[in-house]
């Protein structure tokens, strides 16, 4: 579970973590426009080896992004399940399935596909972008492209406590184990509930306290923030650049090919 | 002037459970008090009402000289600071110096009078290099360093500590004590502390006020407050544990000890009296197997 949510390789230091995240954030948003517009797999496809090439290069360990990917790859796989079985004319094959007769058509399973690459190009930018920009940075340079400051001081309070209420659920859900509470589908699903509870009920106390705790350091209803840093030169250039590449590959893929 | 005067305080929560009853609590400036008492005493309904967190049902509360009530929030908490007992509570930002800069940014200051002060506050707690550190990613002895830098950033006379030795191995505990040691003497800040733990409290507090439930039992320096033993039993705490031994050693074994020692160096003092000279042998530097 904490694999899931660790962000120990964004404090890494590398070419991608020294980019200003208000460039990623950028170059990422162009980047999926690109992929979920795309009339072809080929572009979204391309995207996401980039992605992955660049997130090995990095090293992150591949168990890491295994685990990343799992919940992306279960609903790209029923999408083109469900798309190759409803949509289209041309059939394909024919199954029987408990007295049901299915039969997959070619226009779905293209459209499956290219759903399905559209999201897992969309999700590995998504990723990449994780991987190499710590959540509060990125949080901060949200708030350079004028996002609301309620907005942004929520999604630092949320990601600071997610930890704590981890851990939390993690001692809480050891205790149970240890005391049989997941020994029978029954009881783990009373142990489960129970558990699901008590972190419902340890996240108001917690905010409580933290709310206690803010108000004795000044807090009056909005976090302050620090300026943010004047972007620099290489940055800006950098930004052009990826721009750029994106929109030209963009122009190739989707209309160069048949052009 | 007494940096916190409490006088004739009352407090009952909305369940009816009496916590404080008409306690006087006073700290001169640059005093180092521990307030003690067991769980439920009251330690912690009588610091939040030092900070403003509670309000008292009856009673005086005065800080630097002004009633609590008078003041705003940016002049009490410019006054007073609390380090709450669990870090967690307190650190919520995602980075130490987001965290630090919390308290002086919503004072207003001028950023690099911020920067200043982050950095002040985290060398007096000797984190500097954890500045650009993720909280999450920090020690529990870090994150309670952490916490009472970002405290320290507001710059308060008074410094309020709910058992800031709780969850400490014995290193951080010394540690910890060492920092707030350091504070009291060479910043001259006034450190009231709350807690059960008795064994360091004597190397450390000018005054201990011993609360039961609700009430002052007895306030005075450590060797008026661990001399009354049946006070101490009443109130649910204990000696320290080298004062249990000398005072085991003087009841049971007969050993002429005089008064009672509260420190490892009183009680050595003490001892080494005791042992006659020819016995004692010279460079031993290790205890054998």
């Amino acid at each position: 579970m904490f694999e899931l949510f660790s962000d120990i390789f964004t404090y890494r230091d590398n070419a991608l973590t020294r980019i200003d995240p208000r460039v990623k954030l950028l170059v990422a948003l162009a980047a999926i426009i690109a992929v979920v517009t795309a009339a072809r797999p080929i572009l979204p496809l391309g995207v996401f080896v980039l992605c992955l090439g660049t997130i090995a290069i990095l090293r992150i360990p591949a168990k890491l992004v295994a685990l990343r990917l799992a919940a992306p790859f279960s609903t790209v796989a029923i999408l083109v399940v469900i798309q190759t079985f409803i949509t289209g004319t041309t059939p394909l094959f024919t199954l029987t399935l408990g007295g049901w007769t299915l039969t997959a058509k070619a226009e779905g399973l293209r459209q499956g596909l290219l759903l399905g690459t559209r999201v897992l190009g969309a999700i590995s930018i998504v990723l990449l972008l994780g991987i190499a920009t710590p959540a509060h940075r990125i949080f901060q340079a949200l708030r350079g492209f004028r996002i609301s400051k309620d907005w942004v001081e929520i999604a630092i309070l949320m990601y600071r406590y997610i930890f704590v209420l981890m851990d939390r659920a993690g001692d809480l859900a050891a205790a149970q184990r240890l005391r049989l509470g997941y020994t029978a589908p029954r009881r783990a699903l009373a142990s489960f509930t129970a558990l699901a509870g008590a972190t419902v009920v340890h996240s108001f106390e917690q905010a409580g306290r933290t709310h206690d705790a803010m108000r004795l350091r000044g807090y009056r209803g909005t976090m302050p923030f620090g300026p943010l840093p004047a972007l620099g030169r290489r940055n800006r250039g950098l930004l052009v650049l990826l721009l750029t590449v994106i929109a030209a590959a963009y122009g190739f893929f989707e209309w160069g090919i048949n052009g | 002037m007494r940096a916190v005067d409490v006088q004739g305080v009352s407090f009952t929560y909305d369940d009816g459970t009496e916590a404080l009853a008409g306690i006087d609590f006073c700290v001169e400036e640059g005093e180092f008090v521990a307030v003690l008492g067991s769980n439920g005493s009251g330690k912690t309904t009588l610091i939040q009402l030092l900070v403003g967190l509670l309000k008292a049902k009856s009673g005086r509360i005065a800080i630097g000289g002004r009633e609590i009530g008078s003041l705003t929030a940016e002049e009490l908490y410019q006054r007073v600071g609390l380090v709450f007992q669990n870090p967690n509570d307190q650190l919520f930002a995602a980075t130490v110096e987001e965290d630090c800069a919390f308290g002086p940014r919503n004072l207003n200051l001028p950023e690099p009078d911020v920067q200043r002060r982050v950095t002040e506050s985290l060398a007096a707690v000797t984190a500097l290099s954890l500045r650009g550190r993720a909280i999450h990613h920090l020690s529990f002895g870090e994150q309670k360093r952490v916490s009472l830098a970002g405290v320290l950033a507001m710059r308060p006379a008074v410094l309020i500590l709910d058992e800031p030795t709780a969850g400490l191995d014995p290193a951080g505990e010394a540690q910890m004590m060492q920092l707030l040691k350091k504070l009291n003497r060479e910043e001259r800040m006034t450190v009231i502390l709350a807690t059960h733990s008795v064994d360091m409290l004597p190397l450390f507090a000018n005054r201990i006020y011993v609360l039961d439930r609700g009430r002052v039992l007895q306030q005075g320096p450590s060797e008026e407050i661990f001399c009354h033993q049946e006070m101490i039993v009443r109130a649910k705490l204990r000696l320290p544990y080298v004062s249990r031994l000398m005072y085991e050693m003087k009841r049971h074994d007969g050993v002429p000890i005089d008064g009672l020692p509260l420190t490892i160096g009183e009680a050595r003092a003490q001892l080494l009296e005791l042992i006659p000279k020819e016995m004692i042998l010279p460079g031993i530097e290790e205890i054998g197997p």
